[in-house]
């Protein structure tokens, strides 16, 4: 990616390389390049898992998976890897490192050598869960790791142990993360950039980190008394020594609320700067649209309990989480028709991020809406735990998030690496890649609507039809990301070379200000942000 | 150090005592959630009271008892009553009967329990047999008393003016750190409705 060709070293170090380059990196862009290509790897491993179980659910019956631990492990497997290891390292290590020091004209990051760290910390986590997978049974307990079936009792192998330490490292490695971006976009904006001009993309990754900061401890601290419970004859969630499996769900959903959010907001920042940059309009309602992301990140915080519907809260309770997920929808809303605005009256240019972009919106809408249904207490007896909310969350996170992802890695590749991609191959892969998604999570919504449980390996042959079209989406979209990978490798080896702003007027913001590929340092000499102009 | 980096550092160390904070909570929920239960009755955790209530009411409430064992505790444990008709206000006692039929001194605990979870925060136990561990030698029977009564206020609570019939359940597991008992098989854990079972 970034080929280190300073255009100036004048008195640095030389540019390092081999393999200390990048062990011991120090970058931002060469750091952000890494959690991209773990981002990568991840997607496969992850994608595979999914496509294994997928096969399984083409046809009622058992074909393929007899074990059904190695199932729910499985189940367990995809879940962890595309939340912890290909959506927030793409998003927030990858795009965050690259272009928050580059949209504010900082150097580098506030903390280089944690940077490093945290990006270490991330692939050591990886190499755990992968182990623990194989681990005297591994863990088949789903994302959510509920006790007692995470309980010593239930899973007595070491596998859920080691998956707990591999989440402690991945905490770890974003609490870290975070850190550093709140400390980088808060103190080194070059002079004159206020907060109230800094680009959407910044603020987005500023509000991740605020709730990775607060969230992710919550989770450390209810993994720490799992452990303890697992091997040290604590009784956190252990009925019988006073506990209550039902903590558990408190402190996981407390944490895995704001973790979603923390997973579409950095989207939305990108989504902004996409379609501002190909609408040739500035974003409509700055303000708006960045003081409805603190409040959707605030609000995130004080409605897990809608993921809880089901254990028996008091109606009131129910109410009251009801009302405050609604609310949520307000400032969702308030950014999709501001996207919708910008592009009014803009001169679009229908280019391969605007088309993923432009997706987005509408499939995040289709997502969001399914999330209003289910997040009535009363429809959610009927939704919890089947297919519905299955189909809900991939809209959101499998479908609208890559689509964010994709929207930038085809609009910053360039920039990264110098290089154009296949047009025309991109436009395949974006069609490809539509058709097969909602294929794929589109039946699910029916087969949740008519009672199928999830996290199942056979089921009533009454679900057998939507099963079969889902599996069918299952090939095609694997045969779009085969198509996606094909055109990142054709572009880093033979695409032909980028104008630094290969986007024109509409691309206002600093990175495009640098050659493309950037530079190994940029803004040693920060740029002069004090001029009069009408915030991005 | 320059302006920039010290101040980059001071920020640091305020956000990692952030985070240091939220550990904090997360550990701290530990006993807030228990007294957040005690407090609003949450989850059917019944409350605890060192004597009778100043008023009592005419009007009457059925008590039933229910009693559970998990299987890794090789005892019987059943209610000595089926339902005792209440009424408000007036302290009354029950009986469990609990006996070892292993051959093996074993100490249990017991968890309790009230359903509706509504009515919780109206039943007040005076006295009870699972605030003490309790020890049985083989073959031993014990007859544990729970003393409690039912706060006249559940009549007047428009949430509550509607249950006539409220269940106390109990479920006796072995005690946990007991080297006397061995379980038979992987100890299971026996759900009592609800989920929030906490010992005062």
């Amino acid at each position: 990616m970034a080929n280190g060709e300073a255009a100036a070293h004048d008195g640095h170090d030389h540019t390092p390389t081999g393999w200390r380059r990048w062990l011991y990196s120090t970058n931002h862009k060469d750091i952000g390049t890494m959690y991209i290509v773990l981002s990568m790897v991840s997607a496969v491993v992850g994608g595979l898992m999914s496509l294994l179980f997928r096969l399984e659910l083409q046809d009622p019956g058992i074909q393929y998976i007899s074990d059904f631990q190695f199932y729910n492990v499985l189940v367990t497997g995809h879940g962890f890897i595309m939340v912890f290891f290909v959506v927030m390292p793409a998003m927030i290590g990858g795009f965050g490192n690259w272009f928050v020091p580059l949209m504010i004209g900082a150097p580098d990051m506030a903390f280089p050598r944690m940077n490093n760290i945290s990006f270490w910390l991330l692939a050591g986590a990886l190499v755990l869960l992968l182990v623990a997978a194989f681990t005297q049974g591994g863990p088949g307990t789903g994302w959510t790791v509920y006790p007692p079936l995470s309980s010593i009792d239930y899973h007595p192998g070491a596998g859920v142990d080691l998956g707990i330490l591999s989440l402690h490292l991945a905490g770890a490695s974003s609490i870290l993360g975070a850190i550093n971006l709140i400390t980088t976009i808060l103190n080194m904006r070059a002079p004159g950039l206020t907060m109230h001009r800094m680009p959407l993309f910044v603020w987005s990754i500023l509000v991740t980190a605020c709730l990775l900061l607060l969230a992710i401890p919550v989770l450390a601290g209810a993994l720490t008394m799992l452990l303890t419970d697992r091997n040290f004859g604590t009784t956190f969630f252990d009925v019988a020594g006073g506990g209550d499996p039902v903590l558990w769900q408190h402190l996981f959903w407390f944490f895995g609320h704001p973790e979603v959010y923390i997973i579409i907001l950095p989207a939305f920042g990108i989504i902004s700067q996409v379609v501002s940059t190909f609408s040739k309009k500035p974003v409509f309602g700055y303000l708006a649209m960045a003081y409805a992301m603190i409040a959707i990140g605030f609000i995130g915080f004080i409605v897990w309990a809608h993921h809880m519907y089901t254990i028996g809260f008091d109606v009131d309770t129910r109410a009251y989480f009801v009302s405050a997920t609604l609310v949520i929808a307000v400032p969702t809303g308030i950014k999709i028709f501001s996207w919708l605005a910008t592009m009014w009256g803009g001169s679009i240019d229908f280019r391969t991020p605007m088309l993923f972009a432009m997706g987005f919106i509408w499939l995040f809408v289709m997502g969001g809406v399914t999330g209003v249904a289910l997040a009535n207490a009363g429809m959610d007896i009927a939704f919890h735990d089947t297919y519905f909310v299955v189909a809900h969350f991939h809209y959101v996170m499998a479908i609208a998030a890559i689509y964010a992802m994709f929207s930038g890695f085809y609009y910053w590749i360039g920039k990264m690496s110098g290089r154009q991609y296949p047009r025309f191959l991109a436009r395949v892969h974006f069609w490809t890649f539509f058709i097969g998604v909602n294929v794929l999570f589109m039946p699910q919504h029916f087969l949740g609507m008519a009672g199928m449980p999830r996290r199942i390996p056979d089921y009533p042959d009454a679900y057998a039809g939507w099963n079969y079209v889902s599996s069918i989406g299952a090939y095609i979209t694997l045969t779009s990301t085969a198509l996606y990978f094909y055109i990142v490798w054709k572009t880093l080896t033979s695409g032909e070379k980028v104008a630094d702003n290969q986007w024109g007027e509409g691309a206002t913001t600093l990175e495009w200000t640098v050659a493309s590929p950037a530079p190994f340092h940029t803004f040693e000499d920060l740029p002069d942000m004090n001029v009069k102009e009408a915030a991005e | 150090m320059t302006k920039v980096r010290s101040r980059n550092s001071r920020t640091a160390v305020f956000l990692f005592a952030i985070a240091g904070g939220m550990v904090g909570l997360a550990f701290a929920s530990v006993p807030l959630y228990q007294l957040f239960c005690q407090v609003t009755g949450s989850g059917g955790t019944p409350k605890v009271a060192s004597g009778p209530p100043a008023t009592v009411s005419a009007n009457t409430i059925t008590v039933r008892f229910d009693a559970n064992v998990n299987p890794a505790l090789a005892w019987t444990f059943r209610p000595g009553q089926k339902e005792i008709t209440v009424k408000g206000g007036v302290p009354v006692e029950a009986v469990y009967l609990a006996r070892n039929m292993s051959g093996v001194a074993t100490v249990g605990t017991s968890i309790f329990n009230v359903t509706p979870f509504k009515a919780a925060r109206y039943f007040s136990k005076i006295d009870c047999f699972c605030f003490t561990e309790q020890r049985l030698v083989p073959g031993e029977e014990a007859t544990l008393g729970v003393q409690f009564f039912v706060d006249p206020e559940i009549f007047t609570d428009p949430n509550t003016r509607d249950v006539k019939t409220i269940t106390l359940s109990y479920t006796f597991f072995s005690a946990p750190g007991d080297k006397d008992s061995e379980p038979a098989e992987p100890a299971k854990q026996a759900r009592t409705p609800g989920g929030d079972k906490l010992k005062s």
